[in-house]
């Protein structure tokens, strides 16, 4: 049921990825001559080229060859870069699979830090203002508060690095560019991160509290175990499963976020990518960027929906 | 909430200027002619951000409502015929709710070049399939229930009992989702105007954030404090004024919620 659900989602992504450039106004060709001289085309001109790109069959047939162009990898040219966009967002993803991870990272140690002592101490003052702080945190749109961060600790402060990846040209050997590389990670990913903490905390912190009745932590408790054993060992680890699973869904947040994240911070990744690829009209890129965001994301919401119950030995038959 | 509709309602009466229209020098502190200063065209920034209340505001709600009719009708039409359309239209709604809304927001901008109507058209197609999974919920219990089994035996059609049995029952619920939507529809809205993706001849929130961020100098002065700032502040009010407008409807409905608070 689940399992083709997904497989439903990833055809009508690809259907879609097909069909929505065709169906919107403009075409191809006109864009390509736009590009050139378009006083020498004659429609001659026009046709051979609609022809030279299979633009003139049934789009069944078009439709069969985009499809047997993506399983060989195929994701077309890109028109900036001159080169297939396979290519070009091979190179891209690592950066925002790194930029990503380490967000990851960060947001739930903090989200579920905070949302075990949130929930351990519900209602009090700490867990009242933790609440509103992450509330907060969750609706404060990523594309305000990077540009500001990024005036504050780079422009300001000169703390961090202004935008890219890593300093080009730079040659002080493998410590030294690794340094670099984190140098120019820490305010993307932080900013990521400390956005995207705020499911972490609320999911935690409601598993938590639905843990908290229990009769087990009742005994731990009369049996005078230790709170701080009670509270992480007992309380917490049978709250960490649906908040496990969250965070495999919170890498869709991530992933989408990282498009606004990669523009301010003019990090090298996908998302920056995407956004370079509209300015410059480069569909295929566009394109590409769309499908594999997209694709990861499917694939992640998938696992999650998977290994949840293998994860909870209570639901094992 | 209420006071940034009013503002916006009036941002013609007291905009003291045309946001688009060159009233000063460029890049102007705030002073008393420029409660807020002005951007590097020498446009005014206030009335530029009263305006972009109204131009917001406007986009996230029809988009919102749009999607809200959507998915009400198609949760009600689901649950109360059940059978193949109930299993067609649900699993559209998985399908609809695995993809993520932000690529697929930005490729359909992209593709159609900016236009608002493209803009609410495409951020309704991502906000429906949540309403319509939780009303067609609403309706299998309620379908279950005596009063409207009644109607259904006196000759009730679907829309009759829509209308005036699961509307009214399910409307708080409703309520409270549809202001949960407009706000994911302001976010989705600004950030596509902050990418470019939107109407540019408007002065809109996130517009107003686009041109303050890639102006090349804006990290020269200070002209980013009454500029840059104001606009983002005033998104992030307005999706937390909507996100708690929101959190005081539920705790009625969702048992979940009124447990902790």
């Amino acid at each position: 049921m689940r399992a083709s659900s997904y497989v439903l989602a990833l055809l009508v992504l690809l259907t879609l990825n097909f069909f929505l450039p065709r169906v919107m106004p403009g075409d191809p060709i006109s864009l390509l001559i736009e590009l050139g001289s378009p006083v020498f085309v004659t429609p001659g001109t026009r046709l051979a080229l609609a022809h030279y790109y299979g633009l003139d069959r049934p789009l069944v047939v078009q439709f069969g060859r985009y499809l047997t162009g993506l399983l060989h990898g195929d994701l077309g040219i890109s028109v900036t870069y001159n080169r297939p966009v396979t290519r070009v967002i091979g190179e891209r993803l690592p950066w925002t699979l790194l930029l990503v991870g380490t967000a990851l990272a960060l947001a739930t140690a903090m989200g579920w830090l905070a949302g075990i002592h949130s929930a351990w101490r519900r209602g009090r003052h700490s867990d009242r203002g933790l609440l509103v702080v992450f509330l907060a945190l969750g609706n404060l749109p990523v594309f305000f508060i990077a540009p500001v961060v990024l005036l504050v600790f780079a422009v300001k402060l000169h703390w961090f690095p202004l935008a890219g990846g890593a300093t080009p040209f730079a040659t002080s050997g493998r410590i030294g560019r690794v340094a670099d590389v984190l140098d120019h990670l820490v305010l993307p990913a932080t900013v990521l991160g400390v956005l995207v903490s705020s499911s972490s905390f609320l999911v935690m912190r409601g598993s938590m509290v639905a843990e908290i009745g229990s009769d087990y932590l009742l005994l731990g408790h009369a049996k005078g175990l230790p709170d701080r054993r009670l509270k992480y060992r007992y309380a917490a680890r049978n709250a960490l499963l649906p908040a496990a699973t969250a965070a495999a869904l919170q890498v869709g947040q991530m992933v989408t976020s990282s498009v606004f994240i990669e523009t301010v911070f003019a990090y090298p990744g996908l998302g920056k990518l995407m956004f370079d690829s509209i300015g410059s009209r480069d569909y295929p890129v566009l394109q590409g960027c769309f499908l594999i965001l997209t694709a990861i994301v499917l694939t992640l919401n998938f696992l999650a929906d998977l290994v949840y119950p293998r994860l909870d030995p209570r639901v094992r038959p | 909430m209420g006071t940034f509709g009013f503002l916006g309602l009036l941002a013609p009466l007291i905009a003291p200027y045309d946001p688009h229209a060159i009233s000063g020098a460029s890049l102007l502190s705030p002073s008393l002619h420029h409660l807020l200063g002005t951007n590097d065209l020498g446009q005014d920034v206030l009335s530029q951000l009263l305006f972009g209340a109204r131009e917001s505001l406007l986009v996230a709600l029809a988009a919102s409502s749009l999607g809200t009719v959507v998915g009400v009708v198609l949760g009600a039409w689901a649950g109360l015929r059940g059978g193949a359309i109930d299993v067609v239209a649900m699993r559209t709604v998985d399908v609809a709710l695995a993809m993520p809304a932000l690529p697929l927001l930005i490729v359909v901008a992209a593709l159609a070049g900016p236009n608002d109507l493209v803009v609410v058209l495409a951020v309704a197609s991502v906000t429906w399939p949540p309403i319509a999974r939780i009303v067609r919920g609403q309706v299998l219990s309620l379908r279950s229930r005596g009063f409207v089994g009644a109607a259904r035996g006196f000759g009730g059609g679907s829309l009759y009992v829509t209308r005036r049995h699961v509307a009214p029952a399910a409307g708080p619920l409703i309520a409270s989702q549809f202001v949960d939507v407009a706000g994911t529809a302001i976010v989705l809205y600004s950030g596509l105007a902050f990418l470019g993706l939107a109407n540019a001849s408007t002065s809109s929130w996130g517009g107003i954030l686009n041109r303050a961020a890639t102006y090349p100098g804006i990290y020269d002065s200070l002209a980013w404090t009454w500029w840059l700032v104001p606009a983002g502040l005033s998104i992030t009010l307005a999706v937390l004024g909507f996100a708690l407008l929101g959190l005081g409807m539920e705790p009625g409905f969702n048992p979940r919620w009124a447990r902790f608070s």
